[in-house]
């Protein structure tokens, strides 16, 4: 393969979400080009290998783009267009849009198209036709729970999973689960998600009255506020004085409607959407970070609170037991067990404040080992130069 | 206000929409007015392909929010026919939002998107739902017609959690409420309703439709439980599948039968799948209701694990159908399944209680079991019939 290469990372949107532009950012420093396809939301200023290739979601806008790349291509490269056209028309339900998404591709031909979500890979899978080679992240939802429910997305998995040149898992779980869908073990590489750590750290645990326990996510069913709700009337009913912050939870009628039936609300608040240094500041002034999901790839938030030296207790999904080994570097307990996580959580107050330092010592020391950014940048260039 | 003897009451029914052809209770709501000599008059918000051939006169509100063109005339139309055709109506109305100290804007708002339900004389005006009536408390009175508001669960338990304060203005006003048991009753005066404005109703269902003659008993190899029920958080079945994984390491054989459908489908899936009961559980989408009527008679114990509801119709239809039925203690359940005598009353999220408690009606005698059966479908022949119903709608209006 070239020493330099074209590098595209596809996730639809521009900007994305906070963790694929860590990745941009972080391939950026690399000898490499990077090339960012899809629709615009706002302008987003990146390093200059870094190439934007995107339509705005303006009619005008849209018809332009369209025309120049069908100019392009029909000048330059009339064969690949006509061979492209004819596999669209016979897939395509809305086929303008599809050629506003494709001919750019198309046309820029990257050597390395890297699709973020895996439900998007049926979309993508004519660039083989083109000798591009396609690297697709298996990330959460898209492979631990939509094909169980989605019969239709489970048979394209098996169609095309083993079309795919190199897969990038972001945990060993995962990995494993993309398997049983036909991706080949010798084509997937493990890639941890990295944060930039700063030392920017508490230096022992809280001297907190009440222990203070927090979440940090959107009100999605996956997250499994629920059980965290219902084990927090299990610390009510043993005395243990606590306050529970769900950062994300608010407007959620599930969660309002369970805090009152159980009547937590002196003990639960429900948080909007907050800044990331806010987010920061809240985790540092907490005991206990808990995520109770029943389903993650690796949960970015514990990453962080590891960062940040604030003590985690994780529901054992996904792959959330490859960073934490209980009462190592945190506790877990197996997914929907109320009863097991109060169980912690007492556990984790009852902890002194020696003890609660080596364990947040511990997960400072994993993650600085295993998740920082230079790391995953590292394996990921290793992942598109290998394939 | 015509109250004199012998006159045919109007009662004006403001809905969201037609009621479809499976939604019973309006229906029958209606054909039991309709039998007993009153008018119903149906206003609906949006309109539905089904509208034409619905039993009784409807008036549809006009589509304010298609396109900002439509919306222009329709609210030019709307303030054409305030002020020419019942200009002392919205006058009134006007000046009740006034009063109650709204701006001027909203009541200017309020005048125009409420203008449909100003064009009839009615004697009543009554919501079928609690949220129905919000921004239009004073529509009855500007009408010089009794008002009247159902609150059917969601809308009294729930809907105030998402929109704070909803009913502020409603609870001050005059108005007879109907709710679907005891429990909300007693929740509704909590807001400083007086008793003596609440009238309580429970569903019915056709129990010439929902009877069987079959002898029930207890399958003796594979036990059939069932669920009817939108796939909705409220039904709490991520808590019936987690009681379901503790009767599976006991060793107890069964199979769970869902019926209905709803946004929470991929969550449940995904639970039966975790908990290992992808094979033990069949989703079965939603179904007509002789279809339903079908898996009640194959099946054994009927579940409704529910953390929210007002009454819930699918109780009463397993009883009727003679299962062996265990609900949760959420509001109304309690009074439609009476513990012990009809079916088992659980508490609510706790999965460890219900899956005791199916365990231990699985290992009944057949004789208790007869017992629990031969009471639940009389009491529900008796108390939950459509006639019933009809005659306390009657009374509800006539008092």
């Amino acid at each position: 393969m070239k020493n330099r290469l074209k590098i595209a990372v596809y996730s639809g949107d521009i900007p994305s979400t906070t963790f694929i532009e860590r990745l941009i950012e972080g391939l950026s420093g690399s000898p490499h080009d990077i090339y960012i396809f899809g629709f615009v939301k706002r302008r987003v200023s990146y390093p200059s290998n870094v190439s934007v290739f995107g339509y705005k979601n303006i009619r005008i806008y849209k018809a332009i783009t369209l025309l120049k790349y069908s100019l392009l291509l029909k000048l330059f490269k009339s064969k690949d267009k006509a061979k492209l056209d004819k596999i669209l028309k016979n897939k395509s339900k809305n086929l303008l849009l599809e050629k506003l998404k494709s001919y750019p591709v198309l046309w820029h031909k990257p050597d390395v198209f890297h699709i973020q979500w895996a439900k998007g890979l049926s979309e993508w899978i004519w660039l083989k036709e083109f000798g591009v080679k396609i690297v697709l992240s298996l990330r959460g939802a898209h492979i631990n729970y939509s094909p169980i429910a989605d019969e239709q997305l489970a048979a394209m998995y098996r169609e095309h999973f083993p079309k795919v040149d190199g897969f990038h898992a972001v945990s060993e779980a995962i990995a494993q689960e993309a398997e049983k869908y036909g991706a080949d073990s010798h084509k997937i590489k493990v890639v941890y998600s990295g944060l930039d750590i700063t030392s920017n750290t508490k230096e022992t645990r809280l001297k907190n009255d009440v222990f203070h326990i927090i979440s940090v996510g959107r009100p999605h069913w996956k997250k499994g506020y629920t059980y965290a709700l219902d084990m927090c009337d299990i610390l009510k009913e043993q005395g243990l004085k606590f306050k529970y912050t769900i950062i994300g939870g608010a407007g959620d009628i599930e969660l309002a409607y369970q805090i009152k039936d159980l009547d937590l609300s002196a003990q639960v608040t429900l948080l909007g959407n907050l800044p990331f240094s806010k987010v920061e500041a809240q985790m540092k002034a907490s005991d206990l970070l808990v995520l109770p999901s029943v389903e993650e790839g690796i949960a970015n938030v514990v990453l962080e609170a590891m960062a940040l030296q604030t003590l985690v207790l994780t529901t054992d999904c996904g792959g959330m037991g490859e960073v934490i080994a209980d009462g190592e570097n945190g506790f877990i307990v197996p997914i929907r067990q109320t009863k097991l996580l109060a169980e912690k959580v007492i556990e984790a107050a009852s902890l002194t404040s020696e003890a609660y330092k080596n364990l947040t010592d511990q997960a400072l020391k994993t993650v600085k080992a295993r998740h920082n950014e230079a790391q995953m940048v590292t394996n990921m260039l290793k992942l598109y130069e290998q394939i | 206000m015509h109250q004199n003897k012998g006159h045919k009451l109007t009662i004006g029914l403001v809905l969201s929409t037609v009621p479809k052809y499976s939604e019973t209770f309006f229906r029958n709501k209606i054909k039991g007015l309709q039998a007993n000599g009153f008018e119903v008059i149906l206003f609906v918000d949006y309109a539905t392909a089904h509208d034409d051939d619905f039993l009784c006169d409807c008036v549809v509100a006009p589509n304010f929010g298609k396109s900002k063109l439509t919306s222009i005339s329709y609210s030019i139309a709307s303030l054409f026919k305030s002020l020419f055709k019942h200009p002392k109506r919205s006058y009134k109305l006007f000046k009740l939002d006034k009063q109650d100290g709204l701006s001027f804007n909203k009541c200017f708002r309020n005048l125009i998107v409420n203008e449909f339900l100003l064009t009839r004389d009615l004697d009543w005006l009554h919501f079928g739902f609690g949220m129905l009536s919000v921004n239009r408390e004073n529509i009855a009175k500007a009408i010089g017609a009794k008002m009247a508001v159902s609150f059917r669960g969601f809308d009294l338990y729930l809907s105030p959690l998402k929109h704070q304060a909803c009913y502020k203005y409603l609870f001050q006003k005059a108005v007879k409420y109907h709710v679907l048991s005891n429990e909300m009753k007693t929740d509704l005066t909590a807001y400083h309703i007086s008793e003596k404005q609440i009238e309580v109703i429970p569903p019915a269902i056709d129990v010439n439709v929902f009877q069987t003659d079959k002898k029930q008993s207890i399958n003796d190899n594979v036990i059939q439980l069932v669920t009817v029920a939108r796939l909705h958080w409220k039904k709490g079945l991520e808590y019936t599948l987690e009681a379901l994984q503790l009767l599976k390491e006991k060793g107890v054989k069964f199979h769970y039968t869902i019926i209905g459908d709803g946004s929470e489908y991929e969550r449940l899936i995904f639970a039966a799948y975790q908990l290992g009961l992808k094979d033990h559980v069949t989703f079965k989408g939603k179904l007509p209701q002789i279809e339903v009527k079908h898996c009640l008679e194959q099946s054994d114990i009927y579940l409704q694990y529910s953390i929210q509801e007002g009454f819930c119709n699918a109780v009463l239809e397993a009883q009727a159908m003679g299962l062996m039925t265990i609900v949760s203690n959420a509001e109304g359940l309690s009074e439609n399944v009476l513990d012990g005598q009809t079916g088992w009353v659980v508490p609510k999220r706790q999965p460890r209680v219900l899956a005791e408690k199916i365990e231990a009606v699985i290992q009944m005698n057949q004789n208790e079991k007869q017992a629990i059966r031969t009471f639940a479908i009389s009491r529900v022949r008796e108390e939950f019939n459509l006639k019933k119903q009809n005659t306390a709608f009657v009374k509800f209006y006539e008092d």
